[in-house]
């Protein structure tokens, strides 16, 4: 199926790490045929890192650095990447962390407001600097990855989820407030994966200990991820805005 | 995106009519490799259909039944059997509406019971049929058009929207129940269309409630393939138990 990604400029966040959803996707977006895709990240070596597969794929690509949390940062980024490309038709907000966790009475307000920063106002900050550049053109597809934690409640309470529900929230806010600007807004909420957001260093042994509430009897893989959010992020799907997809094996139904 | 779709055989229900998602969702399998089984109780439009399908180079049969009946759908599927071998995926498209009447107090317990046989039991007896032959092969995809108005209120008390949102917990249910067994169930919920589904003129349509929709576009039949394409592939193998809303923004939650 072409997924229509010819001509097109994609900015990924958080597409640093190497066994991470934003290097998964930039490289699907580049195998569909995005012209280029630039990849950002808060570490610059692991973004160019990202940068080199990409090119090696023949897709063009810039790495560069910014802490998706502050907003002078981001803007500067998103002008380095327009000035480079001249546009951004799709933008996938993948960066994100977990920090905190644990029982409540002994979770410190620091880790809250972190956890709040990175995965909610950094969707935010960034969508911000990136949707001028849509509008003008009257054309853009932003993809927010969330998490099937907005709807398990037995891992404790913790700051990440709720950050992640209020994703869900921002997505179909600006869909709604963007849908006559060509813009479409969506989110893909994956299932654990073994992904740096597992911190144990025999991730695929955790995954598989959480493997057995999943229904499908596994977590969900880097390809998993991508292809929803490819998918999403795609003119196949130009009739899906403001929805969150859940890619979880059935966790989340 | 090679969607994997090569050499699978799919049942679409209610694919006769020559302007509905149906004979699109055929089409679009059709161009992805699929063969097609294209089902309606009326044979001469399944034949239009299938003849299209054979165009595009696929093996395809025409099969009239009428999916409210399952001594019917039982037969059918023991034809495709017989004749394909096999059932990888099923498309429980078959649907229709009954407008009933204006009043909450004069509507007919005969249309609750047309609502409900063609747009749940027809469903449920498909999805009987074809399961034993999936778990045999430890593989199948089921997609069941629902649709977003299962999600909203409209001023007549509509059995069809209520027997759509049943469509939601058998979709949900029965994707928990068969999914180890390599068998992954969603739905893809549309938006309005001009299909023949809506009894009332085009025009009517058009002037009352797509404006009202967020993007004032209708749901063409090719978004609705297009989802269902996604669904029906190995592409969306985490994706178990999910409603995906195809309806430009309407319904959000």
């Amino acid at each position: 199926m072409d997924l229509g990604f010819k001509g097109k400029v994609a900015l990924v966040t958080g597409a640093g790490s190497q066994i991470g959803f934003g290097k998964a996707i930039s490289l699907l977006l580049a195998r569909e045929g995005c012209d280029a895709v630039a990849v950002t990240d808060i570490n610059l070596d692991d973004a160019e890192k990202t940068a080199e597969a990409l090119k090696a794929l023949g897709c063009k690509s810039i790495a560069v650095k910014a802490d998706v949390t502050n907003k002078a940062e981001v803007q500067e980024m998103v002008k380095k990447v327009v000035a480079e490309y001249g546009k951004i038709d799709i933008l996938l907000n993948v960066a994100g962390g977990i920090m905190g966790g644990g029982p409540l009475e002994e979770q410190k307000e620091e880790i809250w407001d972190k956890e709040i920063a990175l995965n909610l106002k950094g969707t935010i900050l960034v969508s911000q600097a990136v949707l001028p550049h849509m509008k003008k053109q009257n054309y853009g597809v932003i993809v927010n990855i969330g998490s099937g934690s907005t709807h398990m409640y037995s891992h404790g309470v913790g700051t990440y989820a709720m950050a992640k529900a209020a994703v869900d929230t921002f997505t179909k806010q600006l869909a709604t407030a963007e849908v006559k600007s060509g813009i479409r807004v969506n989110c893909v909420a994956p299932g654990p994966s073994p992904t740096n957001f597992i911190k144990a260093p025999d991730k695929q042994a955790v995954i598989d200990m959480l493997a057995k509430e999943i229904p499908m009897g596994r977590g969900a893989t880097l390809e998993d991820i991508a292809n929803a959010s490819v998918f999403l992020a795609s003119d196949v799907s130009s009739y899906i805005t403001g929805q969150v997809l859940h890619v979880s094996g059935g966790s989340v139904m | 995106m090679d969607l994997g779709l090569e050499g699978k055989v799919a049942l679409v229900t209610g694919a006769g009519s020559q302007i509905g998602f149906g004979k699109a969702i055929c089409l679009t399998l059709a161009k992805e490799g699929c063969d097609i089984v294209v089902n309606d109780i009326d044979l001469g439009n399944a034949q239009k259909t299938a003849d299209e399908v054979k165009a595009l180079g696929r093996k395809t049969i025409a099969v009239k039944a009428d999916i409210t009946r399952k001594a019917e759908v039982d037969a059918m599927c023991k034809k495709i059997l017989a004749e394909l071998g096999r059932i990888d995926i099923l498309v429980n498209n078959a649907g229709g509406m009954h407008l009933g009447a204006p009043d909450f107090i004069d509507a007919k317990e005969e249309t609750w019971d047309k609502d409900y046989a063609l747009n749940v039991k027809g469903a449920m007896f498909c999805a009987q049929a074809v399961i034993p032959g999936m778990i045999e092969h430890k593989y199948g995809k089921i997609v069941n058009i629902t649709s977003s108005v299962a999600k909203q209120a409209f001023p007549r008390v509509s059995t069809y929207a209520m027997a759509k949102s049943a469509m939601y917990v058998f979709t949900r249910s029965l994707a928990g129940m068969v999914i180890k067994q390599g068998i992954n169930v969603n739905s893809v919920a549309p938006g309005w269309g001009l299909t023949n589904f809506d009894p009332r003129p085009h025009e009517e349509i058009k002037r009352g409630f797509i404006p009202e929709t967020p993007r004032a576009k209708e749901t063409t039949p090719q978004d609705v393939a297009n989802a269902v394409a996604f669904l029906a592939s190995d592409v969306s193998a985490h994706v178990v138990g999910q409603i995906l809303c195809v309806d430009g923004g309407s319904t959000m939650q």
